[in-house]
């Protein structure tokens, strides 16, 4: 049977071990355990809008076309995009890059059904403005590469369409543009802009607008744009169409806060303040 | 050491960022186009926030895939008010939602790092919006 150590012999066998410097055995400290996350982070409308990217706020023209199609209206876009005379030599930051925007919304909705010699036309006015933004000379070669295969029959619309979807939502947001910030929310403002002007004639074509009608009511997205536009915030005088551009999208955001449904005259408004600008650039 | 430091960080963005292209290219040919790809580092806890406009009359989904360092990404979706109205209930790096808006307006999706690998530590996660 063993005997229980006396304390005082184990008091003395203690001090032996420190005076021959051997080391005192510690217990293990308990493992801390970091607490789970909750189930639900805490968010509120605060939260959620602090530092919300932007990334994903402006839908593409193709999605556009959907949704109308969805809200009864038949009409094709690319067959109401009338023959724009854009000034291809204004390299002003604002210009060139709304009016990219614009041109790369034509040949989205145009993909499908357009002409290979238009197509490639549009290809090449996207260089031109790619290259006046400073987008790099990847783009530019990818843009090329586009050119080639579509006038060596080389590439099915449909393949196209996703090629150029990827272009428009991935390879031109991601793009630096010497590090001007605003070059990429101006070429999505073209873009929606020009969306926004075919819809309305679409929608004002139409026999039942009011489904069709929600889809000029984004004023998140206005809001992103004016943010980029504002002269107040801007360090020169404004481009003559950046000017043009806080005021149409000042219309616009006013029209897409309306609660009730838009009537003919508001459809009539976005048209006439969209023409504003596109007729600028 | 700084610089090996962003080359794991960089190996996984990429990570998250090519399996998520691989679903995108896939997705394709059952007619979902992609209206943006992005990527962003999210740390243990924390969640990465993205403003977005749904359309009523279009499906969409919210693709996502996440690095190594994740045990459990959510995805979550809010409307303008800030109420729930949808969220995974997998856990898992590549959680995705379906969605049928019930009205045309503006979001919010988030991307929430439930649970890591090493708790306290951060990963990458990359996030897609695809419609149809």
């Amino acid at each position: 049977m063993a005997r229980p150590l006396r304390p005082g012999l184990f008091s003395l066998l203690l001090l032996a071990q420190a005076c021959t410097g051997a080391e005192v055995v510690k217990p293990p400290e308990p493992e801390v355990v970091a607490p789970a996350n909750p189930e639900l982070p805490a968010l509120d409308v605060a939260a959620l809008q602090a530092g919300a990217e932007k990334d994903a706020l402006v839908p593409s023209p193709v999605e556009t076309q959907k949704a109308l199609e969805a809200a009864g209206v038949a009409t094709k876009l690319a067959t109401l995009i009338p023959n724009h005379d854009f000034d291809f030599k204004n390299a002003g930051i604002d210009h060139a890059a709304v009016r990219t925007g614009v041109v790369l919304a034509d040949l989205l909705l145009a993909t499908k059904d357009g002409k290979k010699e238009d197509l490639v036309l549009r290809l090449g006015k996207i260089d031109e403005g790619m290259t006046q933004l400073g987008g790099g000379a990847d783009i530019t070669a990818t843009l090329k590469d586009y050119q080639e295969r579509i006038q060596a029959d080389a590439v099915s619309r449909d393949d196209l369409l996703k090629e150029f979807d990827e272009l428009s939502g991935v390879v031109i947001p991601e793009l630096e543009f010497n590090g001007q910030d605003r070059v990429v929310p101006l070429i999505e403002a073209g873009s929606w802009l020009e969306g926004a002007n075919l819809v309305a004639r679409a929608i004002k074509a139409a026999p039942d607008r009011t489904a069709g009608e929600k889809l000029l009511k984004a004023p998140s997205v206005v809001e992103y744009f004016l943010k980029y536009v504002r002269s107040d915030n801007a360090a020169k005088a404004p481009e003559v169409v950046t000017k043009k551009l806080e005021e149409s999208l000042g219309t616009l955001k006013a029209l897409s806060e309306k609660s009730e449904p838009l009537t003919d005259a508001d459809i009539d408004t976005v048209i006439r303040v969209t023409d504003e600008v596109l007729n600028l650039l | 050491m700084l610089a090996l430091w962003s080359n794991l960080a960089l190996a996984g963005e990429n990570d998250a960022e090519s399996c998520l292209k691989t679903k995108v290219w896939d997705g394709y040919a059952d007619g979902w186009g992609v209206r943006t790809m992005t990527s962003a580092t999210v740390p243990d806890g924390k969640t990465k926030n993205y403003l977005v406009t749904l359309y009523e009359g279009n499906e969409y989904k919210i693709r996502t895939c996440a690095d190594e360092s994740f045990r459990n990404l959510d995805v979550l979706l809010y409307d303008a008010k800030g109420a729930l109205v949808m969220r995974d209930t997998t856990s898992d790096r590549e959680p995705e939602l379906a969605i049928k808006p019930p009205g045309t307006g503006t979001y919010y999706i988030v991307l929430y790092a439930q649970a890591m690998a090493s708790p306290g530590g951060e990963g990458s996660a990359a996030m897609a919006v695809v419609y149809r």
